[in-house]
């Protein structure tokens, strides 16, 4: 899959970029949601999946999720946070996966786009 | 000023080519070295927050950091950098959420935190890329995808020195023993990648030069082609790559095809991690060899300093003595690899001096030759019966001066080097320790300093050994010792005492002190996450130390320190135990140095 990756940390962002690269997947990492909003906006079917961040600054992982809606790009999209992900999650029932950053990311991250 | 997180630099540049672990590993150690940096801007932050006022920007800028270090931290493993960047992330948001005002318990629970977090940050630095192993894929065949746009591809030609600085290419047909050996290797810090066919090999190389390669010598398409490979890629290289070969192959023909080919060493499998280190380090460190350090006695002052300038101008370093009284402060402070003693000294002749020697325990092994006028040959024997290595007739010519010394004290640092060293993990051997021990005591009492053995055991080894299997059983002790190696100070002594024990001198620190850099070690490695077929498992150790002078013996130094490594098992393991003046030993009695079974 063509993957659009946004995340403010460069580590957490390139840590993503390598467990994706491993499953064979193409990556693009992007640092804001405003960036990611420019990399969608040229050709949104450019991607079959958007992978953000919870909490960047500006434009929060929820904001920008919305904001793609509200310009009707359908994009699956998977949320990850450092903090509990379940009340996350509900707020946006339309997001395909809410993940926890941690450690154990290699495993549900890939398992996550597998089930996509 | 909270630091621009535009200014952070990032991590370093991916190798699209490489194995996840071997990125992960990359991305981990660059993530360590920035930590420092970080939290120096939060302290920064921390230090301008004044209590009773409101200031958002500020608790924003602290709240983006610590969430972020909670979120890097908690990916790349590191639980309790994580858990405590969470504890300071909460805090500020308490203080945001309570509209922006900052209480005056804030700032001292950040410095708090905050020390804290150094202190992990710190312990962290031993456990650089600790899951490299047991845990380690080969490279996918070359399927990759092309890099997007304007993200260079992975040769990046511009790329620092030391960052190929030891990347090693392995390429073995049997993927299993690549896997295997480029885990090992992973432990020691070389950057590994492993091809199980030549084609991969070759068209790597083309890419990026490693600084060594190890090349199997049988292929399944032709029983010589590792080194028909080296000789096609040196043929075409303007400077040759170092390489080893390994081989299930120990006949001539295949070492001549070796030798023949350019490679500078040659491993028969199984292989052992510990050699095949010796020729990669050897290979691949761009310093020369320490120069060989000679102490000459004669008590013909001039002539002394005749030989030691002839083996100066070697480039060899000679010191010169002409009272043979001196030469134990000396050997106290300059470390001989031999001795060239004159034979007939009028206060004490050669062999009593050799004797004298040979009675410490950190000199048995060091090197004498003799130099004298004579030439009786049976006088000669008698001479080289008390334990001499070489025999010199006066005059000496300078070049044969030179060979004589110079070849026997390589040898002799070999010999030793092999001798002294535990064959899986590179430290010293339980005899090598021990004698570095007494020697240890024996200094700190002449020189009236402080001293400390430790005893590390890994705790419940024989269940991670039961559960996954010797080879991982086998890395879990490699990363520890590499973890204590690293770690440690570099007059540290560092010595596997058996099985999964290790034992190792502090050499001038207090057991206060000893116990802190213990305690780092310990938390840092309960850190480090361990994988084996696809399982993920964390080790502790416990510790028992003990100090000189409250114990002033080797023996009741190491009698201590097992008996506290007892209690600190006992108590709960993963902790360090400071042995108390009743862990001294019982009234005299036969020695004793058994080692606890339990783990």
């Amino acid at each position: 899959m063509r993957i659009l990756i946004v995340d403010d940390d460069p580590f957490a962002g390139a840590m993503a970029e390598a467990i994706l690269d491993a499953e064979g997947h193409d990556c693009l990492l992007v640092e804001s949601g405003v960036e990611a909003l420019d990399a969608l906006g040229e050709e949104h079917e450019a991607f079959d999946l958007v992978i953000s961040d919870m909490h960047m600054p500006l434009l929060s992982g929820l904001d920008l999720f919305r904001e793609m809606r509200d310009r009707g790009i359908p994009t699956p999209f998977v949320l990850l946070t450092g903090d509990d992900p379940e009340p996350l999650h509900a707020q946006a029932p339309g997001i395909a996966a809410c993940l926890m950053k941690d450690a154990s990311l290699e495993a549900t991250l890939p398992a996550a786009v597998a089930r996509l | 000023m909270v630091a621009e997180r535009g200014n952070a630099s990032s991590p370093a540049e991916p190798h699209k080519g490489e194995s996840f672990q071997i990125r992960k590993a990359r991305l981990r150690t660059s993530f360590l070295s920035q930590l420092p940096g970080r939290l120096a801007d939060a302290r920064r932050a921390v230090a301008e927050l004044h209590p009773g006022e409101v200031d958002h920007a500020r608790l924003d800028a602290l709240y983006v950091l610590f969430h972020t270090l909670k979120g890097s931290g908690a990916t790349f493993g590191f639980r309790q950098i994580s858990d405590a960047a969470k504890n300071a992330e909460q805090a500020v948001r308490h203080a945001m959420d309570a509209g922006g005002s900052v209480e005056a318990v804030l700032p001292t629970e950040l410095a708090r935190l905050m020390d804290d977090l150094d202190a992990l940050a710190l312990a962290a630095h031993v456990q650089v890329d600790p899951d490299v192993a047991p845990g380690f894929e080969l490279p996918e065949p070359e399927t990759q995808p092309e890099p997007p746009s304007g993200q260079a591809p992975d040769a990046r030609p511009g790329q620092p020195a030391d960052r190929s600085q030891r990347m090693v290419y392995l390429c073995d047909d049997d993927p299993d023993l690549a896997a295997q050996l480029a885990g090992q290797l992973g432990c020691f810090g070389y950057r590994v990648r492993a091809f199980t066919n030549l084609a991969d090999l070759r068209e790597a190389v083309g890419i990026e030069r490693p600084s060594a390669m190890i090349l199997d010598v049988v292929f399944p398409e032709d029983e010589n082609a590792g080194p028909k490979m080296l000789a096609e890629l040196t043929a075409e290289a303007d400077e040759a790559i170092p390489c080893i070969f390994i081989s299930c192959r120990d006949d001539f023909g295949g070492r001549l095809q070796a030798v023949r080919a350019g490679g500078s060493a040659y491993c028969t499998k199984p292989i052992k991690t510990v050699e095949l280190l010796e020729f990669l380090d050897r290979l691949t460190n761009p310093h020369p060899p320490e120069p060989i350090n000679v102490l000459v006695v004669d008590d013909d002052r001039e002539l002394a300093q005749f030989h030691a300038t002839v083996l100066e101008e070697a480039g060899m370093v000679a010191k010169a003595v002409s009272d043979p009284e001196q030469v134990l402060s000396l050997l106290d402070t300059f470390d001989a690899d031999l001795v060239l003693m004159d034979m007939y000294m009028p206060d004490c002749s050669g062999p009593e001096l050799s004797r004298i020697l040979r009675q410490i325990p950190g000199h048995v092994s060091l090197p004498i030759i003799y130099v004298s006028s004579e030439t009786d040959l049976k006088r000669q024997h008698q001479a080289l019966a008390v334990g001499a290595d070489g025999f010199l007739t006066k005059p000496i010519e300078p070049a044969r001066l030179i060979a004589e010394v110079g070849l026997r004290a390589e040898r002799m640092r070999i010999l030793h080097s092999l001798m002294v060293r535990d064959g899986l993990t590179g430290l010293f051997n339980h005899n090598a320790i021990m004698q570095f021990l007494e020697v240890a005591v024996a200094n700190a009492r002449r020189a009236g300093t402080s001293l400390c053995f430790a005893m590390i055991d890994v705790d419940h080894f024989k269940s991670v050994n039961d559960t996954y299997g010797h080879p991982t059983g086998d890395q879990v002790l490699m990363a520890l010792s590499r973890t204590l190696r690293l770690r440690l100070r570099e007059d540290d002594l560092v010595g596997r005492y058996g099985g999964e024990e290790f034992a190792v001198v502090l050499s001038g620190v207090d057991v206060e002190q000893a116990k802190h850099i213990l305690d780092a070690l310990r938390i840092s490695f309960a850190g480090v996450t361990f994988f084996s077929d696809g399982q993920e498992f964390r080790c502790t150790f416990s510790v028992g130390v003990s100090d000189f002078p409250t114990f002033d013996s080797p023996d009741a130094m190491t009698e201590a320190a097992d008996r506290a490594l007892y209690r600190a098992k006992k108590g709960g393991r993963n902790r360090v135990e400071v042995a108390a003046p009743e862990d001294a030993l019982p009234e005299p009695s036969s020695e004793s140095t058994g080692t606890s079974d339990d783990s």
